[in-house]
């Protein structure tokens, strides 16, 4: 930094709180709407759907009949013990009328802005390109994970992360590809700087939803902000050309999640309760491993 | 004669509920590998026979799930404020939505994917966790069943899919839902979210 002397240190300063804004906008694909993701396995991106009219009315009264009435009258079935001994997630919600303001925010950018865009890059983008496009950005953030690894003493998966990237870069064209997929023993993690501080004891602090970004907790928007350091794309100046690649990230990656967030809300009664406690247990989850 | 003494002493002490019912991974292995089969089998390609194909899945998939309990450890201690009647409502109407949901996804994605069994942890003699993973273009989702037995079968009471509890999820909904509002309120929301889901399956 002291080769730019100070003043223009200063407009880099600015210039990476910028950067920061973009930064968010760059995240929202992989946060804001993949929990939906995990949330539901397995449902498609791809397909539209031909379904019938009504919901299978015929079965369900079969499935009725499997219900015996006996469960129905205790009032103190066994689970109930079994559940007062579980561990609970809890998070506290301190923010809840900015945070749902932005949950309705976020929900309004994808249906009104991401979701029209994407589909149109989608139907002239072929498939295997935009998978493409991804790789790339991922393999491009290996510094996150690898450092992060280093921060948690995961030494042995710090170097998977290092031979990965030297593999789909090298044999991978710039990381297009994935050919570390067909080495097992390769593999990727997906530590960041949230779940280091994790690993050093500090909790989540509180709920935080980012317009942009999605869900996110107070110690994980910390770890969100140091892992930018590790990122190249932060580093790009001028700062359209920054926010025009963060901006097409986001739209490569929503292309091949559509659908997705359509069908978290589909099972959903309430949705903004359902995205923060998805978020929550699956960040325990990354936590654990 | 070695092996004869061996097998006797295995048979021995195997514990009786091995020869009643499968094994927990058996159990979910049989209607997921079913699922798979009605999935990728060509005479459902015609978009007409979607909903008969739906329902020849929900029928092998239903058999393995305990809504009862799953929708009762959404409700927790909730449970003790439904009268009977109120229970058997809410197990009916949220194991529709359930099925509504997730069969479409199942329906739309499991095409060109795979299921692999990771393996399976006892808890307890009568409950286990099996563990399988989801491999698919975009990545890999692992995804864990919550096994019972119950009156001599394994059936699942709760899906986590990449660290998230199906039933934890739920409660912290339905929690917000009781908190405020009655058991009647809920199931009428309840009814409500289904015909809004019908409504979108047919668009």
């Amino acid at each position: 930094m002291r080769l730019y002397g100070n003043k223009i240190f200063m407009n880099r300063f600015t210039a990476i709180i910028i950067f920061y804004a973009a930064f968010i906008v760059f995240m929202a694909a992989p946060s804001a709407y993949s929990s939906p993701d995990v949330l539901l396995p397995g449902y498609g991106s791809e397909s539209i759907m031909e379904t019938g009219k009504e919901p299978l009315p015929e079965l369900l009264i079969a499935a009725r009949s499997d219900y015996s009435d006996k469960d129905y009258m205790d009032d103190d079935p066994d689970f109930l013990k079994e559940e007062a001994r579980e561990e609970v997630i809890r998070i506290a919600d301190p923010l809840y009328y900015w945070n749902k303001g932005m949950f309705h925010f976020n929900d309004k950018l994808y249906f009104w802005f991401l979701k029209p865009v994407a589909t149109a890059y989608r139907a002239v983008i072929p498939r295997m390109v935009r998978t493409g496009v991804h790789n790339f950005f991922y393999n491009l953030e290996m510094p996150v994970r690898f450092v992060n690894c280093i921060l948690q003493a995961k030494f042995e998966a710090a170097g998977n992360e290092f031979a990965r990237f030297i593999v789909n870069s090298t044999e991978g064209i710039l990381g297009f590809d994935n050919p570390a997929k067909n080495y097992p023993e390769l593999k990727n993690g997906d530590e960041d700087m949230g779940q280091t501080f994790a690993t050093y004891g500090i909790g989540n602090g509180f709920y935080i939803v980012w317009p942009f970004l999605g869900p996110s907790t107070l110690r994980d928007t910390f770890g969100m902000a140091g892992d930018r350091f590790l990122k190249p794309v932060s580093y790009i100046e001028p700062l359209e050309v920054s926010l025009g690649v963060t901006g097409f990230r986001m739209i490569n990656a929503t292309s091949l999640k559509i659908g997705d967030y359509e069908e978290f809300k589909k099972a959903a009664l309430e949705p903004y309760e359902g995205l923060r406690n998805a978020y929550i247990q699956n960040r325990q989850k990354k936590v654990r491993e | 004669m070695k092996k004869a003494v061996i097998i006797f002493i295995l048979i021995a002490f195997v514990p009786a509920f091995l020869y009643a019912d499968m094994r927990p991974m058996e159990t979910i292995k049989i209607p997921i590998d079913e699922g798979m089969k009605i999935l990728t089998d060509p005479k459902y390609k015609d978009p007409s026979l979607k909903k008969v194909q739906r329902e020849k899945i929900w029928d092998v998939v239903r058999k393995v799930f305990d809504f009862t309990e799953l929708g009762g450890r959404t409700l927790a201690t909730n449970w003790k404020n439904f009268s009977p009647d109120q229970r058997k409502e809410f197990t009916e109407v949220f194991s529709e939505i359930l099925g509504n949901a997730y069969l479409d996804k199942i329906q739309g994605a499991y095409k060109d994917e795979k299921v692999e069994y990771v393996g399976k942890e006892m808890i307890t003699d009568s409950k286990a966790i099996v563990k399988t993973k989801i491999v698919r273009k975009k990545g890999e989702i692992l995804v864990d069943y919550s096994m019972k037995l119950k009156d001599n079968s394994w059936k699942v009471y709760d899906v986590q899919a990449e660290g998230i509890s199906l039933v934890q999820n739920y409660r912290s909904q339905f929690n917000e839902i009781l908190v405020k509002e009655s058991p009647d309120d809920l199931i009428k929301r309840l009814h409500k979210k289904l015909e809004e889901q019908q409504k979108t399956d047919k668009k």
